[in-house]
């Protein structure tokens, strides 16, 4: 059998984080410089190589098929493969990288507390404006699940890759769904998460998809240092 | 598959001749609506659930456009910009491609769509029956046999709890909600029970209004918390919400024997001329009596056309995904293989035209006739 691929983020605080942690289980990561260093090994895991890829792409390679397993934030993972695809599975959630996926509308917004509330208010802004509220958001799919689920239809999608909190001041958007560890830059931007609005509780997971098994080892050796699973 | 072959396309070819054929006759125009249609009219109108399966792109002024997810309403907006005047009886049919991204089996991405638009007139229930005609007729001259016909009417809920006295507030979002089944039911729920002092993040807003002005206690409130007025709903949109929110607070519930009532309405199911009397057992007022005529007025409609309502199917909750629809809906199914296939459907929609610019309302019925499906499902 060839060797499965385990692609890890290739810079930022999740980089870090994940080196801390293999380095803790004793597993180091080295790069094999014959191939510009976007491809490394594991020590003591001979059957898993390694690849070095942004967080974002680790989940598209994942959803292609291209890796069998990578380390990315829940947010991206579920934003690109859908928690019904049976083809890949949450093998280990991390205790790094928390962060909520929520919706936030205006704080001047009295008047709303639940996507109920919400669902009322599309209706009304319909009939008196003539179109949808605006959601931005760079997760679309989550927006559209989420939104689904609570019976929200009312609404329309604006594609925002940066600085979405800023887009109801800049009137671009109504509301926004985006992701917030403490809520202060929402709270700077008087945006308010609604009482049933947080869509995900994200954090670091170690994803599998294609030979699944063979990562077993790696999800028990780092499994030790938490004490969630 | 990335084409037809000579042969597929002819037999398509073929066969949508014959269904148009059905409706030239019947002294439907002929129009070709345009493929390429501004985006913000279906997106507006339809909501994110269609967005996610509608072709956008942009021109290059940055204007958003789409492939026509449906022929509704390109018919519409033809008809808006070549009448004289648009209130004005006008039939038309079409054949055409509409584009969407796949979400179901036998539903690809590009398929052919032959319709019915029928504006104007000045006997609604004739039309609706005639158009169910036309429908079966074309569907019949495409080769199928063994229709499987399903009709809802909006119209009837809409009247039911018109008649039965509760907040108007509740009415519209009642109505709001019929689309969807789970909703409607927490909310009717809710409606039942004794306000619920549950606090939420806003509790202390709904306080504020209690016994004054509420557009001033929401202006005085925005100012005290320092936030600013964003987007275009106003004071007096925030402070009507929570003037009604402060309403329900004391609201009596819901009457048990309505909710019974309404849960009653929404079962009822069965051949469509044994409808009324299920109907007529409901406790309706007089908005709901002057529906039931309109259902009796419509059945003996199809018999006119020659059909036999003894065959078609009423439910109740029917209808209920189909957004732009405002009474009579319709759906027509083939089985194949052990499994219903819809390959027609249609209804009431007199609000759209209005919606896209029509300078006052205007009937509309219509059907639409999903011709790839009708191919797959022939004998």
């Amino acid at each position: 059998m060839s060797e499965a691929v385990l692609g890890i983020p290739s810079k930022g605080r999740l980089m870090d984080a994940t080196s801390a942690l293999f380095e803790k289980a004793g597993l180091g990561i080295s790069r094999n410089g014959s191939e510009r260093g976007y491809r490394g090994a594991l020590k003591g895991m001979p059957g898993i190589s390694i690849a070095f890829l942004s967080a974002s792409e680790i989940a598209q390679h994942l959803r292609e098929g291209k890796i069998d397993g990578g380390i990315t934030g829940e947010d991206l993972l579920r934003e690109t493969i859908p928690p019904t695809d049976e083809n890949v599975s949450v093998g280990l959630r991390l205790d790094f990288g928390p962060a909520d996926v929520v919706v936030a509308v205006p704080a001047c917004w009295l008047d709303v507390a639940s996507m109920a509330d919400l669902d009322d208010v599309a209706e009304q802004f319909y009939r008196a404006h003539g179109r949808r509220l605006r959601v931005a958001t760079k997760y679309k799919n989550l927006t559209r699940r989420f939104f689904t689920e609570k019976g929200v239809t009312g609404y329309r999608i604006v594609e925002s890759t940066g600085a979405t909190e800023g887009a109801p001041a800049a009137g671009t958007a109504e509301l926004i769904v985006d992701i917030t560890t403490t809520g202060s830059t929402l709270a700077a931007n008087h945006l308010r998460i609604l009482d049933d609005g947080v869509i995900l509780k994200s954090c670091a997971v170690l994803a599998v998809g294609r030979k699944a098994p063979a990562f077993d080892d790696l999800i028990s050796r780092l499994s030790q240092f938490f004490s969630r699973s | 598959m990335p084409g037809r072959s000579s042969s597929e396309r002819e037999a398509l070819a073929r066969q949508n001749a014959a269904i148009m054929a059905v409706f030239e006759r019947a002294g439907f125009e002929h129009i070709a609506p345009d493929i390429i249609q501004p985006a913000d009219i279906f997106l507006e109108r339809s909501g994110e659930d269609i967005r996610a399966r509608t072709f956008v792109f942009n021109d290059p002024d940055g204007n958003e456009l789409c492939l026509r997810p449906d022929l509704t309403v390109p018919a519409c907006r033809y008809h808006l910009n070549a009448a004289k005047n648009p209130a004005a009886e006008t039939r038309y049919c079409y054949l055409g491609t509409a584009f969407r991204f796949p979400d179901e089996a036998l539903s690809p991405q590009e398929f052919n769509q032959a319709g019915l638009e029928w504006f104007g007139g000045s006997d609604p229930v004739a039309a609706e029956a005639r158009v169910i005609k036309l429908t079966l007729s074309a569907l019949e001259a495409a080769g199928l046999s063994q229709l499987k016909v399903t009709l809802g009417d909006l119209g009837l809920f809409n009247a039911l709890i018109e008649d039965m006295p509760m907040p108007a507030r509740w009415r519209r979002r009642l109505r709001h909600q019929f689309w969807r089944p789970q909703a409607f039911h927490a909310l009717l729920d809710n409606f039942a029970k004794p306000p619920a002092q549950k606090k939420t993040s806003i509790s202390a807003h709904v306080d504020a209004v209690a016994g004054q002005n509420a557009l001033n206690a929401v202006s005085q409130r925005l100012h005290q918390l320092g936030l600013p007025l964003v987007t275009d709903r106003d004071v007096a949109d925030i402070a009507s919400r929570l003037a009604e929110k402060f309403a329900d607070r004391s609201q009596a519930p819901l009457d048990a024997a309505m909710v019974k009532t309404i849960e009653r309405y929404l079962a009822i199911e069965g051949t469509v001329s044994d409808v009324p009397t299920q109907l007529k057992s409901l406790k309706g007022g007089k908005t709901f009596a002057g529906a039931i005529d309109w259902f009796e007025r419509r059945i003996a409609a199809l018999e006119d056309q020659g059909l036999n309502p003894k065959r078609f199917q009423f439910n109740a909750g029917f209808g209920r995904e189909l957004e732009y629809y405002t009474g009579l809906v319709f759906q027509v199914e083939v089985e194949a293989r052990n499994q219903p296939v819809t390959v027609a459907g249609g209804g009431r929609y007199d609000d759209l035209l209005s919606d896209l610019g029509a300078p006052q309302k205007i009937p509309a019925v219509g059907c639409a006739i999903h011709t790839e499906r009708v191919k797959a499902v022939l004998p």
